[in-house]
């Protein structure tokens, strides 16, 4: 590997850690606070990058303004899962899985009949520019997801630790009947974790519209990958995905750039069953209270 | 005057009766304690009264109002918290943000803040332990977490389950100690114990539970000289 690339390798894994925390993050807060898995993030994600192609690539909108546009959509799309699905099938992991991940096929399929499943979409990338960095030219509109998902992460982080709101969500975490006795409605953190998940993935995936090949099926890859992340870091931990996500940022991208897609993807679940032969709870796992 | 009435319930797990036609009563004001051996269904009578297990017969209302329907969160709303079996403190979390969870349902920080002081008089390591994570406390320290924690929204009736399960002799009597201070304050609670003896000293009332059914009730002097209890409870 010569030098540019290298350097090239580099950004290229930190952007793609940033988007898996900001991925995994909504996943495990999820996991966390509902003890649910929804199957349909990848969806969430995906919804996010069509959002862009409908309101920028096709109806022109300024892009910054569609990204917040997707953020709020998806969020609310998470809300209407929280509603429709996880509220009648709390506690039966496996209902609430199989419903999610039919309604990510659903999901997929609406999509694909509104504007086609073969021909990856093309959005025009709003910041063409490309940087040198240290020999190697990297694209501005990459360098922008790393800021971006530091900052959607960074301000989950804030909310969870510095809110009163927030600290309820954790509190949930980590045991949702001692959380009840408080007055602290465990059905509403749930909304709300959705919420707050559908936000995340749906601005990731604003974020990588123009970057990303953007196709119904994109979100089937990145959320397999989330899961292993997110059971890396310890299923119910933020702060475990988020390591993960660099983790797994690295390690993937390399493999990809040394070999190709598919030895990274055998290469990422050798990593995950060492970790998790070494610590079964995960990088950050939590025992049970 | 009643605060808390617990009308004929039983509570089932699966088909299996846990509690089965349990009645009780406590009054504004009274230390009322529940008595019995473990699995004779304390803990379900006070996670029922709590909202965390639905009586399948019965009722159970609170300051005249049917509580037995609500979720745990709207009943703590109401003023009834609980400290529980096992004390359940969120072992992540600071003992300070473990405290500022029993406010959660407050609105306003300055009663928060005087809750908190409040709550650091009985217990003074809680301050000065403020920024420890709740689950590396030692088993004491986390139960009397678990108490200021039920006692920060400023409850009207304190339930508390086996508050000095696994504590030491001495432990036992500081918190029994605690306990009759909070009562003295005005603070209405039902105790469950399996230290019976501990429990009838501090309480003014007390049932005694055997598999399921109350069999014995009255006020705790009596109990305390029941050839029965003595013989069952106090260990002669």
């Amino acid at each position: 590997m010569d030098w540019p690339t290298f350097i090239q390798t580099i950004a290229n894994s930190i952007v793609a850690s940033s988007i898996y925390a900001s991925i995994a993050v909504g996943l495990a807060l999820c996991f966390g606070v509902m003890q649910m898995a929804n199957f349909a993030h990848g969806e969430f994600f995906m919804l996010g990058a069509y959002v862009v192609f409908v309101l920028n690539a096709m109806l022109g909108l300024p892009y910054p303004f569609v990204v917040l546009l997707a953020a709020l959509f998806v969020g609310f799309v998470g809300l209407v899962v929280e509603q429709t699905i996880f509220k009648r099938t709390r506690g039966n992991v496996l209902a609430g899985f199989m419903a999610t991940a039919g309604l990510g096929m659903i999901l997929q399929v609406i999509v694909g009949q509104l504007w086609g499943f073969a021909l990856m979409k093309t959005i025009p990338t709003p910041y063409p520019e490309t940087v040198s960095i240290l020999g190697a030219q990297i694209g501005v509109q990459r360098l922008l997801i790393v800021p971006g998902a530091i900052l959607s992460v960074g301000l989950l982080w804030y909310f969870l630790h510095h809110s009163r709101i927030g600290k309820g969500l954790r509190a949930c975490a980590q045991d949702q009947e001692a959380a009840a006795l408080q007055g602290i409605s465990v059905v509403r953190m749930g909304a709300l974790a959705m919420v707050l998940a559908g936000m995340l993935a749906g601005f990731a995936g604003a974020l990588m519209a123009p970057v990303h090949a953007v196709t119904p099926y994109m979100g089937h890859a990145v959320v397999l990958t989330a899961f292993i992340v997110v059971v890396v870091g310890g299923m119910a931990s933020v702060e475990g995905a988020i390591v993960a996500s660099i983790l797994f940022g690295f390690v993937h991208t390399f493999a990809a750039t040394i070999f190709d897609s598919v030895v990274a993807s055998m290469i990422g679940v050798v990593v995950m069953i060492v970790v998790l032969v070494a610590k079964p709870k995960g990088l950050m796992g939590r025992a049970k209270a | 005057m009643t605060l808390l009435s617990v009308d004929n319930i039983t509570v089932q797990y699966g088909r299996v009766p846990a509690v089965r036609g349990v009645s009780l009563e406590v009054h504004e004001g009274e230390i009322v304690t529940l008595i019995g051996a473990n699995g004779a269904g304390k803990s379900t009578t006070i996670r029922s009264i709590s909202g965390l297990n639905t009586p399948t017969s019965g009722s159970i209302t609170f300051q005249g109002e049917k509580i037995s329907n609500l979720t745990p969160d709207k009943i703590a709303t109401l003023g009834i918290t609980q400290s529980p079996e096992g004390r359940r403190v969120f072992p992540y979390m600071s003992v300070h943000e473990n405290l500022e969870m029993g406010a959660f349902q407050l609105k306003s920080s300055a009663e928060l803040r005087r809750n908190m002081e409040i709550v650091h008089v009985h217990f003074p390591v809680l301050k000065e332990r403020h920024k420890q994570l709740a689950g590396t406390l030692s088993g004491g320290q986390q139960q009397m977490l678990a108490i200021g924690r039920a006692l920060m929204s400023n409850p009207k009736l304190l339930l508390l389950d086996e508050p000095t399960l696994g504590l030491s002799p001495l432990l036992s009597q500081q918190l029994a100690k605690i306990v009759r201070d909070l009562h003295e304050t005005g603070l209405t609670i039902l105790l469950v114990e399996q230290n019976a003896r501990m429990a009838l000293n501090l309480a003014d009332r007390g049932y005694v539970l055997e598999t399921g059914e109350i069999v014995l009730e009255g006020p705790a002097s009596e109990l305390r000289s029941n050839e029965e209890i003595q013989k069952m409870y106090l260990g002669g």
